[in-house]
């Protein structure tokens, strides 16, 4: 094989000829396209592409996995979308990215800002920052739990000292979805914030200089400048921390599993229990494909948004 | 920047005035604020780890404790069977790495410079699924992995038995191959000079050599920022193997934490010890592989 890839020197003998054939053959495009894309396409097509379909069909039957689906018609997406667990389930989850995406994004952002100077010491606070992406979710949550701890938890200590009481973060109703959101925006601060990094380099200096010689002070020149030529990468970021969130199972199986009261249930986490532990394959392949439709009726929307201020 | 330019508007010749400096400053003052309240946690669990429990539970918050007691990190050590559940993960890990290095490289390289029919249809039908999470298809892939054929007691067509489930052949499957990975290499080939290639051809080397002997030594940037990001993905993954390993032997670092927290509650020491010895060979390669990142992978795909 490899001697055959060689290309043969010229030569008029027959086993030159056909060797000098099959190697014409054997480098052309498709032939080495069909050899480097067997194995990835085989592989993401049975991984990425067959399990959306498969999701479908199986969202419309009643398969307990011991025996073989059976047609259910809509009855899935009837108790999809009348059951008040998994209604509670979807309403939490879009709770969770109103309450995570505006503030984490924005943070995100203001910090690249800031870091986007050369400053000493640029690289050693990027890298701080970074690092509870680099942590694991279930180290990320150990943490957590330890500093949210009713008793002797590092957060009620420090509250203390202001004179705020205790509060039990992880089991109060009122207080577990927000304790979610503050270790999703920690944890996920560092992604965007390389993002917006990557975004804020492909900005020309001398457009913000000229602002600058303008008289725009350094606000305004965020604001009116940096900002709006960067909508792309904010839409980019925003979808993606979007659909994190909606993938966002760790957290809530280390913490809260789903409680107090379904407070912190989302719709990933209702699909693992009604998966794993009821063995609803059937039901949980349906609240899976509602999330799917969510995730791509947001990416949509953002699409749409930047093509027609980019228009405008 | 804006801090630079105040800097630099200055007068002339003269020392920076305080007014100058003022912005600077702020900056700094930001940044480090922001840096404290982002590394505290991972302060807060490194000094647990080596406290006392008297000091754990006391009435003030110790940074730095008073007595070491080291003992923590031995217990958890033995408790999370540590060397069982780390081999685990760098054999499921080292595998992740080295087949989406290879395979991402491969299908890059195909969609940056091959023509041939069907390559629009095949990279927008990737594209698209980059769209969707994992987590939406773990049913079927669930399923698929249980029906894998000769696998776990199963006939030929992926019957009778449970496949690659509890097994981490099963852990690894879904990790071979990244989307982001084709991507991330195709974006990196197609900045990649044409004319050396060309040169090559015009000197007889074929594609696959073009490939094995121009493209992959040049690859290095972007082989790190993918070994990195699959590392990090395979060392951290914890829904797939949660769902897929069910034996103690076979359970990888995170699961092997998750079970240890929940059996463990509220032995906080421990605990932490654990999360320290789970999360520094992490770090330390995130450091290590930094400078191999290539922002290209980034933004790629939202630039024009």
């Amino acid at each position: 094989m490899n001697h055959a890839l060689r290309r043969p020197s010229l030569s008029s003998s027959e086993t030159d000829d056909l060797r000098q054939r099959l190697y014409r053959v054997m480098n052309s495009q498709a032939f080495v396209a069909l050899l480097f894309l067997l194995v990835p396409v085989t592989l993401l097509a049975a991984l990425k592409i067959w399990p959306v379909f498969y999701n479908l069909f199986l969202s419309f039957t009643r398969y307990e996995l011991f025996e073989p689906p059976r047609f259910y018609a809509l009855k899935n997406y009837n108790y999809v979308f009348t059951n008040t667990t998994v209604r509670q389930s979807i309403f939490n989850t879009l709770l969770f990215t109103i309450e995570a995406v505006p503030i984490g994004t924005a943070l995100a952002l203001v910090i690249a800002k800031l870091l986007n100077q050369s400053i000493r010491g640029r690289v050693f606070l990027r890298t701080l920052y970074y690092l509870p992406v680099v942590s694991s979710v279930v180290v990320s949550a150990m943490i957590w739990r330890w500093i949210y701890s009713p008793q002797h938890g590092l957060l009620n200590h420090l509250l203390g000292t202001v004179g705020i009481p205790p509060q039990n973060w992880l089991n109060d109703p009122n207080l577990a979805l927000i304790s979610l959101v503050i270790v999703t925006i920690w944890g996920s601060i560092g992604s965007n914030m390389v993002i917006f990094l990557a975004g804020l380099q492909d900005i020309p200096r001398d457009i913000i200089e000229a602002a600058r010689v303008d008289g725009a002070n350094a606000l305004q020149n965020f604001l009116l400048i940096t900002v709006p030529l960067l909508r792309p990468v904010i839409l980019f970021v925003v979808v993606t921390f979007t659909i994190s969130i909606f993938r966002n199972f760790g957290l809530i199986f280390m913490l809260t599993q789903g409680g107090p009261f379904n407070r912190t249930n989302t719709m990933v986490w209702e699909v693992y229990q009604n998966v794993f532990g009821y063995l609803r394959f059937g039901r949980g392949a349906a609240i899976s494909v509602v999330m799917l439709v969510i995730v791509l009726i947001l990416t949509m929307i953002s699409f749409r948004v930047l093509r027609d201020r980019q228009g405008a | 920047m804006a801090a630079n330019a105040a800097a630099q508007s200055g007068h002339p010749g003269s020392f920076k005035t305080w007014e100058a400096r003022l912005p600077l400053l702020l900056t700094y003052v930001l940044l480090s604020i922001g840096a404290i309240v982002m590394i505290m946690p991972f302060v807060w669990m490194v000094s647990t780890s080596v406290k006392p429990d008297r000091e754990i539970f006391g009435d003030t918050i110790r940074w730095i404790p008073n007595e070491l007691d080291l003992q923590n990190y031995s217990d958890a050590f033995e408790q999370t069977n540590m060397p069982r559940i780390f081999a685990n993960t760098v054999l499921v890990t080292a595998v992740a790495v080295f087949s989406q290095v290879l395979l991402g490289s491969m299908a890059g390289y195909v969609f940056a410079r091959l023509q041939f029919r069907g390559k629009t249809l095949i990279f927008f039908a990737l594209l698209t699924t980059m769209m969707v999470p994992f987590e939406v298809l773990i049913i079927p892939v669930f399923l698929l992995i249980r029906a894998f054929p000769l696998a776990g007691g199963n006939d030929i067509l992926g019957q009778g038995g449970t496949g690659l489930i509890n097994t981490l052949g099963g852990v690894m499957f879904p990790n071979f191959v990244s989307v982001f990975g084709v991507f991330l290499f195709r974006q990196f080939y197609l900045g990649f000079p044409k004319e050396i290639e060309e040169a090559a051809i015009v000197d007889g080397c074929s594609r696959i050599g073009v490939y094995w002997r121009i493209l992959i030594p040049n690859s290095k940037p972007v082989m790190g920022t993918m070994a990195l990001f699959a590392f990090l993905w395979s060392w951290n993954d914890f829904l797939w193997p949660l769902v897929v390993v069910k034996e103690d032997s076979l359970k990888t670092i995170q699961l092997g934490l998750s079970v240890f927290d929940q059996e463990q509650g509220t032995a906080w020491a421990e605990l932490m010890a654990a999360s320290v010895m789970a999360v520094v060979p992490v770090i330390f390669l995130y450091i290590f592989l930094q400078r191999f990142l290539v922002s290209g992978g980034i933004t790629s795909g939202i630039k024009g």
